[in-house]
């Protein structure tokens, strides 16, 4: 047996762990040190222990600290999702936008926002208050039924990894089009803040924002010990996982309704966030080799690193006129994807 | 432990794959079976792995209905082998092993120390140990089937249904598996059913065998009855004969070419 080979790999877990760690709890510093307002870094400190400055303390306290720490929490509901995704369709290019979970929260929230504020607000230029703590319950109405309809795609049809995917881009480019046409109609000043927030967007994000999302982080998280082994079994044919004895078509349910909640409500604070599903895992994997119980607590720390870094790249290099999230991770993704691509191959 | 099944038909959509199979499997011994391309093989197998649900009939394992049993209960007495599975591309020979630990551990519970010791002994008794570190991927065909193999022993399943578990590999690989299967029911009393499709092979090898023919049972006894009459010919629709090589060894079927037999047939 090769027990050293075992024991090497421990000794590597002990180092790699601390590792990343560090690695994220810098992402996170940099992110909070760092903006479009220079502020030295000894006043951002005084501003966290609640000193300093009114004004170091309103930006560090309440624009920064909670835009961070809301990227931090989408980057690994993003990026858990993509790697339950992959998974479960035991396809490397399945993602929330790419399997159009993302697209049927934005559906959602669209709709919902139709009914409940814009009708009652006619005037269109008055830009109504959005009513934040159900955008994530209602935007994972909108991913579950993607979801559903990718469930019954699989089963219904027994499709293979590659005829869902393309089910998938299909149903997320019907609902993507219904979602923009709905938002079009409605006229000037809405259209702003709706756009923003459907390039996936870190944009004047609060507190209330992280209140409203973080129930459905820790209700996720604490799922992922009961379908780690599922998830990797889910990996084989269907008749090997059953074979090994796993109910099949149970796990891959919970695995994809899991999934449909963690990028939906995200979708619903910051809007999809492209290619951090798709990357992240490919990244993650990449990164732990054979040590593929690694994988996952990689995929965690790198939701995070690429959501705040990537942010803080958004923030620093538009000035004022900030770029978007969902922009950078687009612009840096998809070359990613390519050099990942072709290492794999 | 028992496997048994009495008048199961299978339908896929519209098509009848199979028509009122019975079988009785024989503890510590081992089931061949054989027919054309699309007898009906693969689908019997399936049906007595309960994977697939039968449109009439029911499979019992260990008097129970197998359908009213879970996954993981199927699991600790039984184990399945499709014709070349597939397994995530990163993972090696040891974690396949431990995958197949999950009937007994479950989603939660540790590996603990008897489970690190059936995955040693199952790694050895298969002799992949040696590279149990490496992936699934860069072995050799037969090195791959013997993983999986380990894999279903890792499983602690008493009774082993294995699809084709020959085909595709080249003739050393096949006599290789087919040893260790041997070996498997003599020494460890693993019962097995397998489809398989070198006549001679399943002959020598198997203890009875059963003959598919358009999804239906054509013969169902042990290996010399075959020889005795001359349903692998009408059924395979070749010409050819048994013949005894040496005496005392099971019986070899000669099967005529038919290029050859063209040319020599008198017209």
């Amino acid at each position: 047996m090769n027990v050293g080979a075992t024991r090497d790999l421990r000794a590597d877990n002990a180092l790699i762990l601390p590792a990343w760690i560090g690695l994220t709890t810098i992402a996170l510093a940099l992110s909070v040190f760092m903006g479009v307002v220079d502020i030295p870094p000894v006043d951002v400190i005084a501003a966290l222990v609640g000193k300093g400055s009114a004004q170091a303390r309103s930006i560090i306290i309440d624009i920064r600290l909670p835009r961070v720490l809301v990227g931090m929490v989408v980057g690994v509901h993003f990026a858990v999702a993509g790697f339950i995704l992959q998974s479960i369709t035991r396809n490397p290019l399945a993602d929330p936008s790419i399997m159009g979970i993302s697209q049927g929260a934005t559906l959602a929230v669209g709709v919902f926002l139709l009914f409940s504020v814009y009708i009652h607000n006619p005037g269109s230029n008055t830009l109504a208050e959005l009513p934040l703590a159900w955008l994530p319950s209602i935007a994972i109405i909108g991913g579950l039924l993607a979801g559903l309809a990718i469930y019954a795609m699989a089963f219904g049809r027994n499709l293979g990894p590659i005829r869902l995917t393309i089910c998938g881009v299909a149903v997320g480019a019907l609902l993507h089009a219904v979602a923009i046409g709905l938002i079009a109609g409605w006229g000037s000043a809405r259209i702003e803040i709706l756009l923003e927030w459907l390039s996936g967007s870190l944009y004047a994000r609060s507190w209330d924002h992280l209140r409203y999302l973080l129930p459905f982080t820790v209700v996720g998280l604490a799922m992922l010990p009961l379908i780690r082994r599922p998830l990797t079994m889910l990996r084989f044919d269907s008749s090997v996982s059953r074979s090994f004895g796993l109910s099949h078509k149970l796990h891959f349910s919970l695995a994809l309704a899991l999934a449909c909640c963690l990028a939906a409500s995200a979708v619903g604070v910051a809007g999809p966030i492209v290619f951090v599903g798709l990357i992240v895992p490919h990244l993650a994997r990449f990164l732990a080799g054979r040590r593929f119980a690694l994988v996952l607590p990689f995929t965690l720390a790198l939701g995070i690193v690429v959501v705040t870094l990537g942010d803080l790249v958004g923030r620093l290099a538009g000035g004022a006129e900030e770029i978007p999230i969902g922009v950078v991770t687009a612009i840096f993704g998809a070359p990613l994807l390519l050099v990942l691509l072709r290492r794999m191959a | 432990m028992s496997l048994a099944c009495s008048k199961i038909s299978i339908d896929y959509g519209q098509r009848r794959a199979l028509f009122d199979f019975d079988f009785a499997l024989q503890p510590g011994r081992i089931h061949g079976l054989i027919g054309p391309n699309g007898s009906g093989k693969s689908t019997a197998l399936q049906a007595l792995a309960g994977l697939i649900k039968p449109a009439s009939g029911s499979v019992e394992l260990d008097g129970r209905q197998i359908t009213t049993m879970s996954r993981r209960e199927i699991a600790r007495r039984l184990a399945f082998l499709p014709q070349q599975p597939s397994a995530p591309e990163e993972m090696t020979v040891e974690q396949l092993a431990r995958q197949a630990r999950f009937a007994h551990v479950g989603l939660l519970r540790g590996y603990g120390p008897h489970d690190e010791k059936l995955i040693a002994w199952a790694l050895e008794s298969t002799g992949v140990s040696d590279f149990a570190g490496r992936g699934l991927q860069e072995l050799s065909g037969g090195e791959r089937q013997r993983a999986w193999i380990s894999a279903a022993l890792a499983q602690e399943a008493r009774i082993l249904l294995l699809d084709e578990p020959t085909s595709y590999l080249d003739i050393g690989y096949q006599v290789e598996i087919l040893d260790l299967i041997h070996r498997l029911s003599r020494d460890r009393g693993v019962s097995i059913v397998m489809a398989i499709h070198d006549i001679n092979q399943a002959i020598s090898v198997c203890d009875r065998i059963s003959l598919l023919q358009g999804g239906r049972l054509v013969f169902d006894d042990e290996p010399r009855a075959l020889a005795a009459n001359n349903l692998v010919e009408t059924v395979f629709r070749i010409r050819g004969r048994f013949v005894e090589i040496t005496p005392g060894s099971p019986p070899h079927f000669d099967v005529e070419l038919a290029r050859w037999s063209d040319g020599a047939r008198d017209h």
